[in-house]
């Protein structure tokens, strides 16, 4: 994406503001709750940056965030609004457990290709009924989406206690209850962490970190989607179809067409959201799988204004609340509950100082290109 | 005419000042207008009309001067008090409710009534009382829906009147008018004026300002150029006030070289929107290197037509041929690349997309060519160099390419679009409204290019409101009414008058092959 520098600085600066904004209202509720905010921050801060495990903690928690926020921003990009990450996810990751667990025998370097692919197939499969009832029937995405998210935890359900549930967990008889959860994938098919690599650097991450090659993926995910939105001509259609479908349409851009592909897109991206806690953390997928990613993902997409270094960043930042109020929790006894609402006013407070600098950035736009045209 | 007395200043506008980021919208305007007399504010667009009034209805708040009204000053604080001070405004687009009568319409909000009980009977006899006295032929129990648009328009100054105005502002009265509603919408203003009413007529047709006028202020980017009686003066000065330079009024033309057939209409239906056919059975030829105009009063099919040739819209029954090929089974990119030029009638909604760049914009439908893109990428070094070119030939003024087209004026971005079109040499340009909304130099930019296409031996078809527009750039008209082509004519064989007959509606020639 090609952008002004005059104005690049205005709008990098604009987000600092609101986290700072919203640094100040945390301060008045640590306040509210009699505690001493500087000290709450201070911990926050040095609990989370100054200990490796917690580095990588951060880097972790963030993985998902940055694979459901460029799902969520793709759809955006189109002018779709999927809030149905949440589902997709699940399906998706629940395609991949199945793939995981019940095919054996594969070497590593097909296998977990294998699970990665039938997870973005069943993201994409799920985005599939609600972008086909937009696009010949006129349903909006958002209410289809919604609907199916509760389908897809239903059925989750369904087939992790009903159908596929592990029956031989190994437990000894009348020794505690069996967890509800599939069975465990296959070693072939687990995501290596990342310790061995970074251990060449002289780095050495303690075990209970899950730090794995899914990050960097993510990452690679975000260059890429750079790469799709703003270099190749699909994307360019993309975002003509997503700011303006019946313009797009007279210049011969089937919107119903690109629709459709943005959002399986979406989907498929999304059905990566969980893996890296299925197939590094976890090792198998239970009824007490995460969720809430895909709802996350839309408030990261927002915050990363839809651009694939927004959208790290901002996944990043919820990584270091996530594990910041661990710390705060731990060590000054405030609730974690603080650093969801610290969460809750950055998201509205970044969202809202964009959207101001951003119709001061258009307002000047317009008096520059006013001065070339003032003849006419 | 008769000459108005020149008594007290009934409004006196001091040195008005109104500014907006970026511009002066009206630059310390003094304006004075006398009672009784009908005063003309002419001016391009943007020359700061539609502020100025809005500052004289109080729906702007000036940033300096003063307003005078019988030599009191006052402050107009929003339209309520406006009216409370006489001063009505009529609206270009009505503000009517279609379901509604004609009596409903016109109380609609300041309905005469008894501890909340409408006065039925006094309300009418009002209304009725009104219509009688300045001469308005209206039923005051007849739904707004079946109005023509002439008496809707004589709705809208009823309304004013009925809250008693002393003073109305016409905001382009006759945009939307044929010939003949304009004559009528002339008694009627000349029989207000002659009941001692005061009106403010906003425009930039000439032509009728200099006829409906006594005095005629002009305006140039926000300044006022100057008041002239206009007895005194004529077409040619008051364009030269309005735009600073002399003006080509009459387009020239050379006689018409025709080739091939480009396109094809051969009875053509199409649903519009409510799933009523909106074309019905329209045949029309066009060839090489003539311009044919389609003329109407808008809604007559015309948007539907274009957009079923362009494929944007399903074709009922009939056929479209383009360079003889059946374009039924095409979608619009196919169509396009038959070689179609389209210059929709809404640039914001169908030419461009307003957020994106000038450069994205440039190559918008023609980014997929093989010059502009591979899968794998968009080459921006040919589309730079591509949109850099447009600009030069097409002269579009503008800050940078790397800007929002949402930036640029509205005549540069009909240039944009305009630009792009021919880039792609096209055998067949379809332009529908491509001067609406624009100022004299570009309407007349947008000319010269529809002219010069017709000489590099294109097939153009131009769809238009304005009359005299589609007259003077065409070489064959088409009068549409009600979804059908009722008569064709070359415009040097009839009076704008006869086909004002035929877009009303009230003679029809159908199928009878006058003219081609």
């Amino acid at each position: 994406m090609r952008k002004r520098s005059k104005y690049l600085l205005l709008e990098i600066a604009s987000p600092f503001l609101a986290i700072f904004f919203a640094v100040l209202v945390g301060a008045l509720v640590i306040l509210a709750i009699k505690k001493n905010p500087v000290e709450v921050y201070r911990t926050m801060f040095l609990f989370s940056f100054r200990r490796l495990d917690s580095l990588a903690i951060i880097l972790f928690g963030a993985t998902p965030l940055i694979f459901s926020g460029l799902a969520v921003a793709v759809g955006f990009k189109a002018g779709l609004f999927n809030i149905g990450i949440e589902g997709q996810y699940l399906i998706g990751t629940f395609l991949a457990a199945l793939v995981g667990f019940a095919v054996k025998g594969l070497p590593a370097f097909i296998h977990l290709p294998l699970v990665i692919l039938m997870a973005m197939v069943g993201g994409a499969v799920w985005a599939w009924l609600p972008i086909y009832l937009k696009v010949r029937r006129g349903v909006h995405e958002v209410i289809s989406t919604i609907m199916l998210n509760y389908i897809s935890y239903s059925l989750i359900h369904f087939f992790i206690a009903e159908v596929f549930m592990d029956k031989q967990q190994g437990l000894a008889p009348g020794v505690g209850n069996p967890l509800i959860r599939l069975p465990k994938i296959a070693s072939t098919a687990l995501m290596p962490k990342m310790h061995g690599f970074l251990s060449l650097f002289g780095i050495d991450l303690p075990d209970h970190v899950y730090l794995n090659w899914f990050f960097p993926l993510a990452l690679l995910l975000a260059v890429g989607y750079y790469f799709l939105v703003w270099r190749t001509p699909f994307g360019y259609e993309l975002r003509a179809v997503g700011q303006n479908p019946a313009g797009a349409e007279a210049a011969g851009i089937k919107p119903g067409a690109v629709f459709f592909k943005a959002f399986l897109l979406s989907g498929a991206i999304a059905g990566l959201t969980g893996l890296s806690d299925l197939l590094s953390y976890f090792g198998y997928m239970d009824l007490d799988f995460p969720r809430g990613y895909g709802f996350n993902g839309i408030a990261v997409a927002l915050m990363g204004k839809n651009g694939p270094l927004g959208i790290v960043l901002a996944a990043l930042l919820f990584g270091f609340l996530n594990r910041g109020a661990e710390g705060v929790q731990a060590f000054v006894g405030v609730p974690m509950d603080t650093i969801v609402i610290l969460q809750g006013v950055m998201i509205l407070s970044i969202v809202v100082f964009s959207e101001v600098m951003g119709r001061f950035i258009r307002q000047q736009e317009k008096k520059e290109g006013l001065q070339g045209s003032v003849v006419l | 005419m008769d000459n108005p007395k020149m008594e007290v200043s009934i409004v006196q506008l001091r040195g008005i000042t109104k500014r907006f980021p970026g511009l002066v919208a009206n630059d310390s305007i003094n304006l004075e207008v006398t009672r009784g007399e009908i005063h003309a504010i002419v001016g391009e667009n943007g020359a700061g009309k539609s502020t100025l009034m809005k500052i004289l209805t109080g729906l702007y708040q000036p940033d300096g001067g003063e307003i005078y009204l019988n030599g009191t000053r006052v402050e107009i604080s929003g339209p309520r008090q406006a009216i409370g001070l006489g001063i009505g405004m009529v609206h270009q687009h009505f503000m009517l409710i279609p379901r509604f009568t004609v009596l409903e319409n016109i109380i609609l909000g300041s309905e005469p009534a008894r501890r909340g009980v409408l006065k039925d009977k006094e309300a009418r006899g009002l209304v009725e009382e009104l219509c009688r006295r300045y001469d308005f032929k209206l039923e005051s129990q007849v739904r707004v829906w079946d109005l023509s648009v002439g008496q809707q328009q004589r709705v809208e100054i009823l309304k004013v009147l009925y809250r008693g105005a002393e003073i109305l502002i016409l905001d382009e009265p006759t945009a939307v008018l044929a010939p003949q509603e304009v004559r009528e919408l002339f008694v009627n203003l000349r029989n207000l004026k002659g009941q001692g009413k005061t009106i403010i007529f906003i425009s930039h047709k000439l032509d009728e300002v200099l006829e409906i006028a006594d005095r005629i202020s002009v305006l140039r980017r926000g300044r006022m150029v100057g008041t002239v009686m206009a007895k005194e003066t004529d077409k040619r000065q008051l364009s030269e006030m309005m735009v600073g330079r002399p003006v080509f009024l009459k387009t020239e033309k050379s006689q018409p070289r025709v080739g091939e057939e480009r396109l094809k209409v051969k009875d053509l239906t199409v649903l519009g929107n409510l799933g009523r056919p909106a074309v019905r059975q329209v045949n029309l030829t066009i060839l090489a290197g003539e311009i044919y105009g389609i003329a109407g009063i808008e809604g007559n099919g015309q948007s539907e037509l274009i957009e079923a040739l362009m494929g944007l819209r399903k074709i009922l029954s009939g056929q479209v041929l383009i360079k003889g090929q059946l374009t039924s089974d095409k979608s619009v990119q196919e169509i396009r690349a038959l070689g179609v030029g389209y210059v929709p009638e809404d640039r914001h909604r169908r030419g461009l997309i307003l957020p994106m760049m000038v450069w994205e914009n440039a190559v918008l439908g023609l980014h997929r060519l093989r010059d502009f893109s591979r899968p794998t990428g968009l080459n921006f070094k040919n589309i730079f160099a591509h949109t850099n070119r447009l600009v030069r030939e097409f002269d579009i003024r503008l800050g940078s390419v790397d800007l929002p087209v949402r930036n640029l004026s509205g005549g540069n971005q009909q240039k944009v679009i305009l630009a792009r079109e021919m880039s792609r040499d096209p055998g067949l340009i379809i332009a529908s409204q491509p001067t609406r909304g624009l100022d004299i130099g570009a309407t007349e930019f947008v000319h010269q290019q529809l002219i010069k296409a017709r000489e590099q031996g294109r097939a153009v078809l131009v769809v238009s409101a304005d009359l005299e527009e589609v007259l003077s750039l065409s070489d064959r008209v088409g009068v549409i009414y009600n979804g059908e082509i009722v008569a064709e004519f070359r415009p040097e064989e009839v009076t704008p008058e006869e086909i004002g007959h035929y877009m009303l509606g009230t003679k029809s020639l159908l199928r009878e092959g006058v003219g081609a």
